[in-house]
């Protein structure tokens, strides 16, 4: 049992508000229900706070949370209906590396970057979003996802190249 | 443009390599410009997608629901602060009437800058790192923001820091650092300048508060105060001096 209470909850938990906020709204666009699930999710892990390991990661755990409550929610069934992505493992994994576009990724506007992370599938999107805007480890989004580590590698190689592809094209079309 | 180490030099960008592979990498990308080429192209995306990622911020409702199903710590909520916000937002709305109607779209920043002003004075929970300290407060944005400034020294001025906090505008990360001098209240804001950065204009009608801003080392600097003109130039002047490259 850990010795934690409530006010410690609050102060694991209150700094996690924007970030597991802003993810629940690349979850479900619609912002009511993104409070809705956000709200859920700080009552789920302060009724479950005793059984949360101390020292163990708490943000990793928030995430978890909100996850799995968003999959339980209309949205996130429909999206489990719906999403079925081949699931190519750990081989792609450099997949998402073309290089000479580099400059052209400087160049991209954060709204043609939201754009283009909002194309993809939902899947994709969340391992995307987890490693690079939340800098989670490969193993904490795994985790996180209830997916195999290669999973989670190769989700993401795909992600970056769908990103990647989506900002050269645009830009590219500008020209 | 198929080098074996390319697999390890993305697992190495992700830093998701041992401590003794993570050097041997390093040593090899060096060497390689094709995984060189490779570090630098999935680095710059990671960057692109942090800074596209942020993209909401929670809404003040949120917070307070949130805030109010955590139990033990009793909360005042004194009858003022539903007076207060109300009236708020009737300030904020005159002052985005006011801000925005014949302007041209480059004042927005300015009004939003404004808003956020008065949003943090009336907030319960004004800054979310609070300290008085600098040494505090300037490592508590290291990893939120994509960019690095300096705060500048108080002793020796009536200057007070209160603290920090992390902002959206214009979809946007920066920081808000909220000040105090005599009762009043200073926030100056920082955000990664853009090339293609418009010159903020005034709006040719009076502002009710007073704004400075300026670029420096590659930052666009703001800062929004009811203090006196002399006072809010003082603090920018330390600004300046603290981030001088
Ligand atoms: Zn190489």
């Amino acid at each position: 049992m850990s010795g934690l209470n409530s006010k410690d909850f609050e102060a694991l938990a209150l700094p996690l508000l924007d970030p597991l906020y802003n993810f629940a709204r690349w979850l479900c666009s619609d912002p009511g229900e993104a409070q809705d699930l956000v709200q859920e999710t700080f009552a789920k892990a302060l009724k479950n706070f005793a059984s949360f390991q101390q020292g163990s990661n708490f943000r990793a755990w928030m995430f978890t949370i909100l996850r799995n409550t968003f999959l339980t929610s209309r949205t996130g069934l429909e999206r489990r209906n719906t999403t079925q992505e081949d699931e190519e493992e750990f081989e792609d994994l450099v997949a998402g590396v073309e290089n000479p576009e580099t400059i052209l990724i400087r160049r991209a506007d954060v709204e043609l970057v939201q754009e283009a992370i909002a194309k993809l599938p939902p899947n994709f999107r969340d391992v995307l979003l987890l490693a690079d805007m939340e800098e989670m480890r490969y193993q904490e989004i795994a985790d996180v996802l209830g997916v195999p580590i290669g999973t989670v590698m190769s989700r993401l190689a795909r992600a970056r190249k769908q990103v990647r592809e989506c900002i050269v094209v645009t830009l590219g079309v500008k020209q | 443009m198929n080098c074996e180490w390319r697999q390890k030099a993305v697992l190495f960008a992700d830093d998701e390599l041992g401590h003794a592979e993570q050097e041997e990498v390093s040593a090899h990308v060096s060497r390689c410009a094709e995984c060189a080429s490779t570090v630098t192209g999935q680095m710059e995306l990671k960057k692109a997608v942090r800074i596209a990622g942020h993209r909401f911020t929670a809404p003040a409702g949120l917070r307070a629901n949130v805030l109010a199903g955590i139990p033990a710590k009793p909360r005042r909520r004194s009858l003022w602060q539903w007076v207060l916000v109300p009236a708020t937002l009737l300030v904020l709305a005159a002052l985005a009437f006011f801000l925005l109607l014949p302007q041209r779209h480059n004042e927005s920043l300015l009004a939003e800058l404004v808003d956020q002003h008065v949003t943090t004075l009336a907030s319960q929970n004004p800054v979310d790192v609070i300290s008085t300290d600098h040494h505090t407060v300037k490592p508590w944005f290291q990893g939120k923001l994509p960019f690095s400034f300096n705060l500048p020294e108080l002793a020796g001025s009536q200057f007070v820091l209160l603290g920090g906090k992390m902002v959206y505008v214009e979809q946007r990360p920066g920081a808000e650092l909220l000040y105090e001098i005599r009762k009043h209240r200073i926030s100056i804001f920082i955000f990664q300048s853009r090339s293609d950065d418009k010159p903020v204009v005034r709006p040719d009608h009076p502002l009710a508060f007073t704004v400075e801003t300026w670029k420096q080392s590659g930052l666009q600097f703001s800062l929004v105060t009811d203090v006196s003109p002399d006072d809010a130039h003082r603090l920018k002047s330390m600004f300046e001096d603290a981030n001088k490259s």
